[in-house]
């Protein structure tokens, strides 16, 4: 029986770097309105098989749902095209344009002048103002350089962009591995806005204790298999430690 | 990269973006106008008639040839690529144009056509082997910049073609306007105008920063980086071409000669404008004020009195320091 709430699935999905393998045979239901930590070491895993979701690589083995239809995607153009938006830590937003050309990079609109067709800056403008105080950003000026925005700054702006662009699923890399505290609380704010307005959320990092206090279920990697996958308010903080340092001391003896 | 002091300042768990850092002073072309206006005031103390008609007519004549060849170098350059190549194309195609027209008898216009596609093809091909082939077109080009001058010289024997009629085009394009205007600054101001306008207000402006910004970031955002640099390239040998059939036009003769170090003195005009070498920055308004700048030098000594030797110093010397106003003023010139 199929989850109604289930946006993607993957079955027994497998990858391997010439002889590396990467995954081991991993499943994952990723369901709307959820956030999903992904944990797990350097080698888990973890980026091949978000690589793999949003169209990177294709997987050697396994299937894809998404929406309850196989899907098998050939570009990350393609994942984005149906609403699969991934936001890299440092691959977001170009530092030398402006806020403004950032968020339209791509997807500019454009005012008709016979037969040219001119960046409709006013219009752009409402709309990324609206798109980013909607997720509770002030703005003062969009024509600043990205360059100048720190780096909770750009995953605003990105998270932001993605979704005024209709992502149904924002997978985040490391999303606040290199913020301030302060900073990683307005983040983390901005992640649970995504999650509240039906999107469904992949968070990825190392560090359980970044995760844990938005996620409503964690998802545990361990060299290319997957260790458990919990609901966060059935499994405390100091039970997934022990289950993550288990294997750990048990893979090292 | 400037600290963030206090500039999310009034937290409450909302970020704060932007603080229009950007004031007057930190516009792209900021530099080059300093360093224009300084100059102008220096030569209008030391050289008689610097401030007069005829030589602003004539300050802006020299600074068209040149500047056209540069805004096509400044788009290349700023989509993350270069073409040493121009200097070459400026010669190769106002000769294939004379050719045809002198020796075969082919109409002006055709041969301008002829001659303006073989430019395309030129840059297109400067494209596809970078692009293609993945070497940096800093290679690409210099090779080809030799291949070229080797090619007229060959067809040539080294000697110029020369035209001493009457024509339509060439009257079009080099003519004498009313007031001693030559026709070669109109075409400058009418070609920066639509170059700007493409690239401040165009979708296609926004691709080619983004291009040479990140190539990889562009590319995930569904701007097609490969097409972004194949058309620059194109743009930017047609260009060269376009401004070596106005130097014919004017001059009544090509020579295979024509053109030798040109690409230097184009690289050098997009850089004083605030340009960015690496890609990701750069401004067409700037490259047109570091055409006019060098222009400006060029006939401020001759009217100073000093030997024109002095020239390629001046120039270097300004290509240095307008790069440093930029980085000073932090509007990113230069750096990544």
């Amino acid at each position: 029986m199929r989850d109604p709430d289930a946006l993607l699935e993957v079955r027994g999905l497998k990858k391997a770097f010439g002889g590396v393998v990467a995954l081991r045979g991993i499943d994952l239901t990723l369901e709307r309105r959820q956030i999903i930590g992904l944990v797990g070491d350097n080698g888990a895993g973890k980026s091949t098989l978000i690589k793999i979701i949003s169209g990177v690589y294709p997987p050697d083995e396994g299937e894809i749902q998404y929406e309850g239809k196989p899907i098998r995607f050939s570009s990350p153009m393609e994942a984005r095209g149906v609403g699969i938006e991934t936001v890299y830590q440092h691959l977001a937003l170009i530092p030398q344009m402006s806020i403004l050309r950032n968020f339209f990079l791509g997807k500019e609109m454009l005012r008709r002048i016979g037969p040219f067709g001119f960046m409709d800056f006013n219009d752009m403008r409402g709309i990324c103002k609206e798109a980013l105080e909607g997720l509770g950003i002030r703005v003062r000026c969009l024509d600043e350089d990205v360059s100048f925005l720190s780096g909770g700054e750009r995953q605003a702006v990105a998270i932001a962009r993605a979704l005024h662009f209709g992502a149904k699923l924002l997978i985040l890399d490391e999303p606040t591995a290199a913020l301030s505290v302060r900073e990683t609380e307005t983040v983390l704010n901005y992640i649970i806005e995504a999650r509240n307005r039906g999107l469904a959320v992949i968070f990825i990092t190392h560090s359980l204790h970044q995760v844990y206090p938005v996620a409503d279920r964690l998802v545990i990697l361990e060299h290319g298999r997957k260790i458990g996958d919990f609901k966060r308010d059935e499994v405390a903080l100091e039970d997934l430690t022990g289950i993550i340092r288990g294997t750990q001391t048990k893979d090292s003896s | 990269m400037p600290k963030r002091n206090a500039s999310s300042a009034e937290w409450q768990g909302v970020t704060l973006l932007g603080i229009n850092r950007r004031t007057t002073l930190q516009q792209k072309e900021m530099g080059v106008l300093i360093a224009t206006i300084a100059t102008g005031i220096l030569f209008t103390i030391f050289a008689r008639n610097f401030i007069s008609w005829a030589n602003l007519v004539t300050v802006l004549t020299m600074a068209s040839e040149l500047g056209i060849v540069a805004i096509g170098m400044t788009f290349l350059l700023i989509s993350g690529e270069i073409d040493l190549s121009v200097g070459s194309v400026f010669a190769t195609i106002p000769l294939i144009m004379a050719m045809l027209f002198v020796y075969h008898g082919i109409s002006e216009w055709i041969g301008m056509g002829i001659a303006l596609l073989v430019a395309a093809g030129i840059g297109y091909l400067n494209g596809q082997i970078t692009i293609g082939t993945g070497i940096p077109s800093f290679i690409t080009t210099l090779g080809m910049m030799m291949f070229w001058r080797g090619i007229v010289l060959a067809l040539t024997g080294g000697r110029p073609v020369a035209f001493f009629g009457r024509s339509t085009l060439l009257a079009i394009l080099g003519g004498l306007l009313p007031g001693g205007v030559r026709a070669v600054s109109i075409w400058f101001v009418v070609l920066v105008f639509i170059l700007w306008l493409v690239l401040e207000k165009m979708r296609y402006g926004n691709w080619v920063v983004a291009t040479g910004g990140n190539k990889d970031i562009a590319r995930e955002l569904g701007v097609n980086v490969r097409k972004v640099k194949l058309i620059n390239f194109t743009l930017t040998a047609v260009l060269a071409g376009f401004a070596g059939c106005i130097q014919f036009a004017r001059l009544g003769s090509a020579s295979p000669a024509y053109g030798e170090g040109l690409e230097l003195e184009a690289i050098a005009a997009s850089v004083i404008g605030g340009t960015s070498l690496v890609g990701g920055y750069g401004s067409i308004l700037g490259t047109f004020l570091g055409a006019l700048l060098m222009a400006i030098i060029r006939s401020g000594l001759v009217l100073a009195g000093a030997p024109a030797y002095w020239y390629r110093s001046f120039v270097g010397a300004i290509v240095i320091i307008a790069v440093i106003i930029n980085r000073k003023l932090g509007s990113g010139g230069s750096q990544k």
